[in-house]
């Protein structure tokens, strides 16, 4: 067990590491050097060599690289004297258009993003499981019917028009909802909730198809399970043999959960987009489009370091669900 | 002579489906003592799974049983959930088919036999039935219990597992074991091995057992009495003696000529004989008529003429070789004619 874990830990870091590796390289390698979009016009050529030193865009990749990890740990200091910046750790750069660090800009953003996934993860996960768990027990019925076609269509329509048709229907046509901003919870848990039903409803509605399969699926299987009349045959009562079954269905549904963390920061992005919320999707947009190349970088890696620890937790609790994985 | 430890009078099991009930176990009855062993034979799909199960009453959704069931002194299609719950695994425990799928995946060995003596006495430690799971599996051959107490269904060989299974099943000394075709998945000297182990504990344990086969061959190394299942129903019940060699059922005679006995069997040369031999596809009781069962793929319907196909037969009251025993047939004919032409 502990040596799964600690595995599961270096994996982690390393990926984390080699991830930010070819992000920096790929960025800070192949793009236009972002001092140009900062030095103003004209910009003679002595102005944009200060710029770029200060910017610490004059350097190689591999150098960005280096400072960037220690940035992480230590902070990062930028020029000298009275036009020093310092970015705090841990920092993921700082962007010189906006002037501030991109810690800040993401610390903004994140109560968004998080509401928007987390939110979405939970829904997702109850309509799923609960419609997949229904269709099992009635299967042929009415809900099975239903969630099949449900699953079908969420498995088949990309995110944004899902969005749209929300955003049209209920914004709209209904104006049940609002179709933009954001309150943050600590402001008015309400109201945080009401702006936010709308994407939940979107970016869940994409992933639960998955989860109304899999849980359908798998507990037909453990219904009819051999090994769960087994122990009936042993003198088990009905209580306890669905518990099993429940456990029978958690392994798969959490090793999916496992990789739909990615697909949930995916779809926020555009969710974001399409329900105009200034969230980490939003925030990397912005960075794309004024060339702020901190901002495509930190988000990126802020993201793939979500990603990974997400994926790193899920790892972690599987052993609880699967005690095979305890002996590995 | 003590109470039987099963009886089984009239059973019939009957599917409900699409609105349309079918019976699929008609009429069987059987009386089995304490330290016997009762093979039910019979092709697959006869009936000999659901047989066994009813009399756990462990039966799929939609199935149903009428009659009699007595197991060690309790009336099974009557009992209660509670009753029942006492019963199973304690009274009368249930040896699969296949040991893979009958095992939990997450659960190890240990906690599987540990889960069996827990659910008939709560008050034992987690720790204490552990500790008894690693000395079942030593009774029953496994080798470095300690190690293999811990480990996963899925580590485990075929043989082992179906060791392991066995152990479970008779860790708090069921008076009935009903193994179903506990040798079927296993290779030929396997199968010998598990049959011997299963005599065995049933002496020291002194318990009856239900074995289930369509393996005449496993019959013949391991039954004492003999049930002949053929589409859901008794096409002949008595002693292994009589079955094997005063067949009264034209359906046994044919199994008994396509199949010698396992320890024969094994010297020359482990060849697998199947009850495919007989010609013909099996019927089930949904499709099969008023007549016998067995009518379309009988040689001697001919020689018994129309009464094969418009009424089935009753068991009747056979010869028998051994004192004070009991053969029965359902066949029209009272007496099969010679081996060569009931072979033909
Ligand atoms: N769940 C079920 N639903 C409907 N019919 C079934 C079901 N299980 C078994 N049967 C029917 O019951 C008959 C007997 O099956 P079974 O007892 O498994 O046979 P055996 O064990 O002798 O191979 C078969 O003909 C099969 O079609
Ligand atoms: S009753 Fe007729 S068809 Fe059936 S086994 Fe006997 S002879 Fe054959
Ligand atoms: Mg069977």
């Amino acid at each position: 067990m502990i040596v799964y874990v600690a595995r599961r830990m270096v994996t982690a870091v390393f990926m984390l590491l080699s991830i930010a590796f070819v992000t920096i390289c790929l960025f800070f390698g192949a793009s236009k050097d972002p001092a140009r979009a900062m030095c103003g016009k004209p910009c003679p050529p002595e102005t944009r060599a200060k710029v770029s030193a200060y910017m610490q865009t004059d350097q190689s990749a591999v150098w960005q690289y280096v400072e960037f990890v220690k940035g992480l740990f230590v902070g990062r200091t930028y020029g000298t004297g009275a036009q020093q910046v310092h970015c705090p750790a841990p920092c993921f750069g700082y962007s010189f258009p906006n002037r501030s660090d991109v810690t800040t800009l993401i610390a903004e953003r994140l109560p968004v993003t998080l509401s928007l996934a987390l939110g979405a993860a939970i829904l997702c996960l109850v309509v799923g499981i609960g419609l997949g768990a229904l269709s099992a027990i009635r299967k042929g019925g009415i809900v099975d019917r239903f969630s099949t076609g449900f699953a079908m269509f969420g498995l088949s329509v990309p995110t944004f028009l899902v969005g749209l048709l929300v955003l049209q229907v209920f914004g709209f046509m209904l104006n049940a909802l609002p179709y933009s901003g954001f309150v943050s919870f600590s402001e008015s848990p309400a109201d945080w909730a009401w702006h936010l039903i709308g994407p939940w409803m979107v970016l869940s509605f994409i992933l639960a198809a998955g989860y109304v399969r899999v849980t359908r699926t798998q507990l037909l299987n453990e219904l009819s399970a051999d090994h769960l009349v087994a122990m009936t045959a042993r003198g088990a009562s009905n209580r306890q043999v669905n518990r099993h079954a429940v456990r029978g269905v958690m392994v798969p549904v959490a090793a999916m959960f496992a990789l739909d963390v990615t697909a949930l920061l995916g779809g926020s992005v555009i969710a974001e987009k399409v329900f105009s919320l200034h969230g980490l999707g939003d925030l990397l947009l912005s960075g794309v489009n004024e060339s702020d190349l901190s901002i495509v970088v930190g988000v990126t890696l802020f993201s793939a370091f979500l990603i990974i620890v997400g994926n790193l937790v899920a790892d972690l609790l599987m052993p609880l669900l699967d005690p095979r994985i305890r002996r590995a | 002579m003590p109470d039987p430890v099963l009886q089984v009078e009239d059973l019939c099991v009957s599917f409900t489906g699409g609105g349309v009930t079918a019976d699929i176990v008609r009429d069987l009855s059987v009386t089995l003592y304490g330290g016997r062993t009762l093979a039910v034979v019979g092709e697959s799909g006869s009936g000999k799974t659901i047989t066994g199960r009813a009399i756990m009453r462990l039966l799929p959704r939609g199935a149903s049983a009428r009659g009699r069931i007595v197991v060690a002194g309790r009336e099974m299609l009557s009992a209660d959930e509670r009753e029942l719950r006492r019963a199973r695994g304690s009274d009368v425990a249930m040896v699969f088919q296949d040991s893979m799928s009958a095992l939990s995946p997450y659960l190890d060995i240990g906690a599987h036999i540990a889960q069996a003596i827990r659910l008939h006495n709560p008050s034992v430690t987690r720790r204490a039935a552990r500790a008894r799971a690693v000395e079942m599996l030593d009774r029953v051959g496994i080798p470095e219990p300690a190690d293999a107490v811990r480990r996963f269904p899925h580590e485990f060989s075929g043989g082992m597992r179906q060791r392991a299974v066995i152990a479970m099943a008779l860790v708090n000394r069921p008076a009935l074991l009903i193994a179903d075709e506990p040798t079927t998945a296993l290779d030929v000297t396997v199968q010998a091995q598990i049959l011997a182990l299963l005599r065995e504990l049933q002496r020291e344990y002194g318990m009856a057992m239900l074995l289930i086969s369509h393996d005449f061959g496993v019959v013949g190394s391991a039954a004492d009495e003999v049930l002949v299942m053929y589409a859901g129903r008794q096409a002949e019940y008595g002693s292994l003696r009589d079955i094997f060699d005063q067949p009264a059922h034209p359906y046994t005679a044919g199994l008994r000529a396509a199949t010698p006995r396992l320890d024969v069997r094994r010297e020359i040369g482990g060849e697998r004989t199947r009850l495919r031999a007989i010609p013909g596809a099996p019927t089930s009781l949904r499709d099969a008529g008023p007549g016998c069962a067995f009518a379309p793929r009988c040689g001697l319907a001919d020689q018994v003429g129309e009464r094969c196909v418009v009424e089935a037969p009753l068991p009747t009251v056979r010869p028998t070789s051994e004192v004070g025993g009991l053969h029965l047939a359902a066949c029209h004919l009272d007496r099969l004619p010679a081996p060569q032409e009931v072979a033909s």
